[in-house]
């Protein structure tokens, strides 16, 4: 495939470092620009596959030096679709790690190759970089009949292809922001921290981001196109069990599965009923106000206390562990920008409590008439929290008064419900235990 | 062959002297490709080395962790990028220093992929000295998965042997391949045979004994890098005798 290139061309290559002793140029990294752009153009576009080079070459460059470099490669088939885009342009990265004495690292305007004097001394040029980038698109996607190489290492040309490139990496990602759940077919699933929460599963889609934040589903591609069986993986996502709460037959079997069987069924978007897990690595927490019926969240960096009078820590600790717990939930500060956000429990119209500066981080994503509805760490407590949505005439209070006319609903229902030690070497345990009561006091005893 | 090899000790021992010597004496064997580690936060391998580092493996941790989540950009590219920019790169060696633990948050992630980024790096050597600490808190982490050799430093006194004995009782239980184990006295004095007896009686082999050595008592007086220690440096001369018995001992493993 390769017989006109005086260097390997393999997998083997995949992973090396070309030492500063071993280098003849940088093209790109942290002391010259770098930038590399894929685009689907029409059949027309391009008569045959060509390779344009403006700049110095590989074999005119000098020893130890960094210059600037631009990458553009256009593709054309009838089949192909601007979406695609991403995906072959991450493909650069692995195709020039192929080559024997190159290194590739990183995307976008932010690359960093590296040529080897080895390399060099074999007569590589900037052309056999291109045609083996032509070679590669075409023997591993069927769908692109012809490609268009452009190589620069000019610095004026570099850097007006950079400016284009960034307004399109843009417009991509606007249009990767607005993908949604039923959009894809897989999600994936993350089990990285059973090792503290053995029965944690976190699933994570375009619409619900890993609870700490760290995975999203395009990390979650990224990381099993490296290692498909790493502790991120696939999930088919199945059929859709319920569209609002966000049930789906084959999340629920993977859940069950990863979980060794702990966890049956969970809603991607609600904390009632059957909510996600949470292991302990959330960057908040949400948490269930039942005296005004709505949701409260706290982040991890908020310092002061909660309208229940306790802070993030002990909150924390009530949540962590790999347990499903209704009304507690781990989740990422991004979450709250997603287009799903608690969608099973009236999203953003049930959000009553944020501290200040979580509001102020994610005020793009608050509905505007809601933002001043919501309250912060000025309000002190439940009774205060209770008159300020009143008085601010927030969504929820319209569910108090719904309420009302419902039947009384016990005060505690629990299918088992143990009794904090009573001394004397016993225990009670209830089953299906329904408890109608005036007032529930739980207080601390008295040390002796 | 000798791949992995861990420098340990209490603080003060001088094991990043051990580390920084090891390093020189077996860039010139002829070992060409080298990687440091500089592990322990509280020692600076580079500075003995005559290096200086910008930034370390930790602050670009705490970097990806407040930038994460982006979309159509990998953190993980960005992390590859960064720890090669991070990296000292000289004609003998690389270096890179692994800096503070993580802060408050959940860094399981990053650390997964750290892990996985620093292996992939690590193949490119042929020899990786790891400079750790007492501790042995990366080796726990994982940072590193197997470990050839494991040398623990020592001062000569009965207290050092003893913790030598914790350090190898605490390698034990680690969820990594530790190869072998080996003791180097540091600052001996004429007589040692009671430690050496010490020694052997938890069963830590000697590798070698570094002698006091007024060379190295006058570089760090007035903070020059020990890699430029002269030929007639006694501490030099022991240390390239214990890099010269790990490579050799390497070469008899050999099938033939």
């Amino acid at each position: 495939m390769f017989e006109n290139i005086p260097v390997d061309v393999g997998m083997i290559y995949e992973g090396e470092r070309i030492r500063k002793h071993a280098m003849h140029a940088d093209l790109g990294g942290p002391k010259a620009i770098g930038v590399e752009l894929l685009r689907v153009v029409p059949m027309e576009k391009i008569e045959k596959d060509e390779v344009i080079i403006k700049g110095k070459d590989i074999q005119e460059m000098g020893e130890g030096k960094a210059y600037p470099f631009g990458m553009f490669i256009e593709v054309a088939g009838e089949k192909l679709e601007e979406d695609l885009e991403g995906i072959f342009e991450r493909k650069i990265h692995y195709f020039l790690n192929y080559i024997q004495g190159f290194m590739h690292l990183n995307s976008r305007d932010t690359i960093w190759c590296r040529v080897s004097k080895e390399a060099k001394k074999k007569g590589l040029t900037l052309k056999h970089i291109a045609e083996i980038l032509i070679t590669f698109y075409k023997t591993e996607f069927e769908v692109i009949k012809k490609v268009r190489v452009t190589l620069l290492t000019d610095e004026e040309e570099v850097k007006k292809f950079i400016e284009k490139a960034r307004a399109i990496y843009e417009k991509r990602d606007a249009r990767s922001r607005k993908l949604r759940d039923e959009d894809v077919d897989i999600f994936y699933a993350c089990i990285l921290c059973q090792s503290f929460a053995p029965q944690h599963v976190c699933i994570i889609s375009p619409n619900r981001i890993s609870l700490c934040g760290s995975i999203s589903w395009f990390e979650g591609r990224a990381a099993v196109k490296i290692d498909p069986h790493g502790p991120i993986f696939e999930v088919k996502k199945g059929e859709l069990l319920d569209e609002e709460k966000g049930e789906y037959s084959g999340v629920n079997e993977a859940v069950k599965k990863a979980s060794n069987g702990a966890i049956e069924r969970i809603y991607m978007h609600s904390m009632f009923g059957y909510p996600h897990t949470s292991c302990g690595c959330f960057e908040a927490i949400a948490f269930y106000i039942p005296e005004v019926d709505g949701i409260g969240i706290v982040h991890r960096n908020f310092k002061g206390l909660t309208p229940f009078g306790l802070p993030f820590s002990t909150l924390a600790s009530q949540t962590g562990g790999g347990i499903q717990q209704e009304g507690f939930l781990g989740i990422a500060i991004e979450y709250l920008r997603s287009s799903k956000f608690f969608q099973g429990d009236g999203g953003w119209e049930r959000i009553v409590w944020l501290p200040k500066e979580l509001k102020e981080r994610v005020k793009d994503a608050i509905p505007q008439e809601l933002y001043d509805k919501i309250a912060t760490e000025e309000i002190g407590d439940i009774e205060e929290l209770k008159n300020f949505l009143r008085e601010k005439q927030h969504p929820v209070v319209r569910r108090w008064v719904e309420k009302k006319e419902e039947k009384e609903e016990p005060a505690i229902v629990a299918e088992e419900l143990e009794l904090p030690a009573i001394g004397g070497g016993i225990k009670i345990i209830l089953k299906n235990a329904k408890i109608y009561a005036e007032t529930v006091i739980i207080k601390k005893t008295e040390k002796k | 062959m000798v791949k992995m090899i861990a420098v340990s000790g209490k603080g003060g021992v001088g094991k990043t002297m051990v580390s920084c010597l090891l390093i020189k004496s077996l860039a010139e064997l002829g070992i060409e490709n080298i990687l440091a580690i500089d592990a322990d936060p509280d020692s600076n391998l580079a500075e003995s080395l005559g290096e200086r580092v910008e930034k370390t493996i930790g602050d670009i941790r705490e970097e990806i962790f407040n930038e994460k989540a982006q979309v159509g950009v990998s953190w993980r590219d960005v992390l590859e990028y960064r720890i090669m920019e991070t990296m000292v790169e000289t004609d003998k060696f690389d270096l890179i220093a692994m800096g503070r633990p993580e802060g408050p948050g959940c860094y399981c992630a990053i650390n997964h992929v750290l892990r996985e980024v620093i292996d992939i790096f690590a193949k490119n050597y042929d020899v990786v000295v790891i400079d750790t600490e007492a501790g042995l808190e990366h080796l726990s982490r994982r940072t590193t998965r197997n470990v050839d050799v494991l040398l623990i430093v020592t001062d000569a006194t009965k207290k050092g042997i003893t913790t030598c004995k914790r350090i190898m009782e605490l390698s034990k239980k680690l969820d990594i391949n530790i190869g072998k184990i080996y003791g180097i006295i540091n600052r001996a004095s004429e007589d040692i045979r009671e430690i050496i007896n010490s020694a052997n009686e938890i069963g830590l082999e000697i590798i070698g004994i570094i002698p006091e050595d007024e060379y190295v008592r006058e570089y760090d007086l007035h903070g020059k890098p020990l890699v430029e220690l002269p030929k007639d440096s006694k501490a030099w001369v022991s240390v390239r005798e214990i890099a010269e018995k790990i490579i050799g001992e390497d070469k008899r493993d050999e099938p033939t």
